[in-house]
């Protein structure tokens, strides 16, 4: 089951009447409205940026134009996929901004490596964190928008739909950038070492 | 003239391997994909290789989650106190 962003019943009436208030000025409310969000934004946009200072950047940004911008809302989309897709487009400005500087997106040990579960054995836990190392890399190495559509359905676990919006491109568009972003991904990491992972 | 039909079905099929584990193509689609899979290694090699690349990105839901800093909200704060400010220093209250 892939995790959605939409909400649903009480919470979805929650979140009408906090857009509501946000709208009115209430900046409490707006908060409230967005934290719900932050961790998952963030953590897309480190994927996207790689390094924990800019992704706080990008989301501090984006948050800021998010709440600047909440008058002009007007609930075609959900709350979560307006915000997720004001933090991709702030992404894309940062990144934008690194090219013409000439830097590349940096994957260190203060980036993206991240804890693995507990519960795997210490050789099965090398074996994997050196393969996730290689995704890591070979998604670093993609275009903005092949890697925005692989981190959103793939790594997010998006439906169609709801990251299509968030690119803002239609879907097949957005299944075009997908499909070919595994190629790339798929020959930098290797089919034998795809095919040698731990299930 | 055989020759060139299998490259061009072969092409055909490897183009379109990663809709196929999606479930993306329709059925007489689907199923011109495998059945050049069965007598293809490179593309059956293909999709059991997204399959795992699949598996493996999916895997990656598993890891700790992210959370924002707690620093998150201090620009939007700042906006909100600075306008809240010139509300209220403005003649018109």
């Amino acid at each position: 089951m892939r995790p959605s962003l939409a909400v649903g019943g009480t919470a979805a009436m929650h979140e009408g009447t906090l857009v509501s208030r946000a709208q009115a000025g209430d900046v409490t409310a707006f908060e409230q409205l967005a934290s719900a969000h932050t961790d998952r934004v963030y953590a897309v946009v480190l994927r996207l940026v790689g390094d924990r200072g800019e992704a706080e950047d990008v989301v501090q940004e984006a948050l800021l134009r998010a709440w600047r911008a909440i008058g002009q809302f007007q609930r075609r989309a959900t709350f979560a996929t307006w915000l997720h897709r004001i933090a991709v487009n702030e992404a894309n400005r940062a990144l934008g901004r690194r090219a013409q500087a000439g830097s590349s997106v940096p994957i260190d040990d203060e980036g993206l490596r991240l804890s693995a579960p507990p519960h795997q054995g210490p050789a099965r836990t090398a074996e994997r964190g050196e393969l996730r190392r290689s995704l890591e890399l070979a998604i670093a190495e993609l275009a903005l928008p092949y890697r925005t559509a692989l981190v959103l359905r793939d790594i997010e676990g998006l439906s169609t739909r709801e990251a299509a919006a968030i690119a803002g491109v239609g879907e097949a568009a957005f299944k075009s950038r997908l499909h070919e972003a595994r190629t790339k991904v798929r020959a930098a990491i290797g089919d034998a070492a795809l095919l040698a992972a731990p299930g | 003239m055989r020759f060139f039909r299998r490259v061009d079905e072969h092409a055909w099929s490897r183009s379109r391997l990663s809709p196929y584990i999606d479930g993306d193509l329709s059925r007489r689609e689907r199923l011109r994909v495998q059945l050049h899979a069965e007598h293809c290694p490179e593309c059956s090699r293909g999709i059991r290789a997204l399959r795992a690349l699949l598996r493996l990105t999916e895997s990656m839901r598993a890891l700790e989650p992210e959370h924002a800093p707690a620093s998150i909200f201090d620009r939007v704060r700042a906006d909100a106190n600075s306008t809240a400010r010139d509300g209220a220093r403005s003649p018109e209250g």
